[in-house]
């Protein structure tokens, strides 16, 4: 990883989707060990992915890993704090009028 | 229509009673709510962390063992399994005749609550994944279990609504950012707890008064809360396990996210009239009332709570709510004059959150025990 270089990986993965009344999720699993930093992109190939309503679908799919450069790895780090209250719930969207 | 029409997955006793049902359901929506709703999809959009998983590795919660170990069997236990169905008391809504703007208020709920709860799942499974320590993963794993189950819950509402939810955002190109870890322990400590508060007064007042109830997922809300207050409760013990998280100049980070939540809560609240009026919720008591208790709860580990009977503290949300206001209007006015009105409105909320900041907190004893129960 260079200071302003962007190395590109290709992981393959796995898209495991939910979408059962019990449980709605969604989660992308590297299956090479891939780690992801602070700054990276990640692109999974191929047509958009939904499981049925009721059903949980897994789909073997490959990944591209964009990796941030050390710069940006850094600034990431420094500013992405700045976003945290994103994490907060407030019932609503920011949208002022509807 | 056949047999099946108005049962719910839920019911189902067989898989293929539960396709059937489900099959039908989907036929229903696409033929009677597809004109109506043009079978909108929505968009989910949650966002993607990286944090320090070494530093959640290195967490120790042995000073809090016995707490930890009750909370984790509680939450193993599950007690809220059986809640999140649909029975009798699911009664039917009338979407065709519901006021337009209540109507795209309550959308507006149900979306944004979907991808919060999604998103929660994201991040938690993230850490569940990611971390080593065992204590760490099995409490992610748990709260990514509950916000799950909480987002297919109201995924199914939304369904109901003629709405489908859309995850193409797996197949998009996605940034990672990051988030120190205890930033991530203030925001999420006190999410959870404010969620509780807002959902358990919204039900208590639902209770009082049920000919406001303009939609059956409100009777699910005190199940709901009670899993929000139970991560609370994990985040307060993963705090109680570093002193340093709740002293020094960390205190000054903690009255920032304290005043930095409820603020942001009063101002959206605000920003959705006809959600509260169906209701019957005064926007202003009912933030005054969700603070309060925000503020007796998270006593349990914060040594500060912020002074919301300030006589500066309600005139500065208001403040800050009318410059949100007007930045919104000058946004949408755009051209010179717009942005020269759109800086004065920042500079305007600026100050008001600084004034809101620099009110001065309330201190007091932080308790030997951290635990407490749900009690509203």
């Amino acid at each position: 990883m260079g200071w302003l270089t962007k190395d590109i990986e290709h992981a393959p993965c796995t898209v495991e989707i939910s979408h059962k009344f019990e449980s709605l999720h969604a989660h992308v699993r590297f299956n090479n060990g891939a780690v992801i930093y602070p700054g990276d992109e990640v692109k999974v190939h191929g047509p958009e992915i939904m499981a049925p309503f009721g059903e949980i679908v897994s789909e073997d799919r490959d990944a591209t890993i964009v990796r941030a450069s050390k710069l940006e790895q850094l600034w990431t780090r420094l500013t992405g704090d700045f976003e945290v209250m994103e994490l907060c719930e407030f019932s609503f969207s920011e949208e002022v009028t509807l | 229509m056949n047999a099946h029409a108005g049962k719910h997955t839920a019911d189902a006793t067989t898989v293929e009673e539960g396709l059937a049902i489900a099959e039908e359901q989907d036929r229903q929506y696409t033929n009677e709510m597809a004109t109506e709703t043009a079978m909108a999809n929505t968009l989910l959009t949650p966002r993607f962390y990286t944090t320090d998983f070494d530093e959640l590795d290195a967490i120790d919660v042995s000073s809090v063992r016995t707490d930890w170990d009750a909370l984790i069997a509680q939450m193993e236990a599950d007690p809220n399994k059986g809640h999140f169905k649909k029975n009798e008391d699911w009664d039917h809504v009338d979407w065709e005749n519901m006021e337009p703007q209540l109507k795209k208020e309550f959308i507006d709920f149900l979306i944004s609550s979907c991808t919060a709860e999604f998103s929660g799942c994201v991040l938690y499974k993230e850490m569940k994944r990611r971390g080593n320590n065992k204590d760490i993963t099995q409490l992610f794993q748990l709260m990514a279990r509950d916000e799950a189950r909480h987002a297919g819950f109201i995924n199914d509402a939304l369904r109901e609504a003629g709405l489908r939810v859309n995850l193409g955002f797996l197949t998009q190109k996605k940034k990672y950012t990051y988030f120190r870890p205890k930033f991530i322990y203030y925001a999420t400590y006190l999410s959870e707890k404010i969620g509780y508060a807002r959902y358990i007064t919204i039900y208590r007042h639902l209770e009082a008064n049920p000919e406001l109830r303009f939609h059956p997922i409100f009777k699910w809300f005190r199940e709901w809360c009670n899993d929000e207050f139970s991560h609370g409760e994990a985040f307060a013990l993963l705090m109680k396990t570093d002193p340093k998280l709740t002293s020094g100049r960390n205190v000054w980070w903690i009255k920032f996210f304290l005043t930095a939540v409820y603020a942001t809560m009063y101002v959206r609240d605000h920003q959705r009239p006809a959600f509260h009026k169906a209701l019957g919720v005064d926007p202003d008591w009912y933030a005054h009332e969700v603070f309060t208790k925000t503020s007796e709860l998270s006593k349990q580990i914060f040594p500060i709570t912020v002074d919301i009977d300030h006589p500066k503290w309600q005139t500065n949300l208001e403040r800050l709510q009318k410059a949100n206001v007007d930045l919104d209007a000058a946004r949408k006015q755009g051209g010179v004059a717009g942005r020269m009105k759109a800086l004065g409105a920042q500079a305007r909320a600026a100050r008001a959150f600084v004034s809101l900041y620099f009110i001065p907190a309330k201190g007091h004893q932080v308790p030997a025990s951290t635990r407490m129960e749900p009690a509203y």
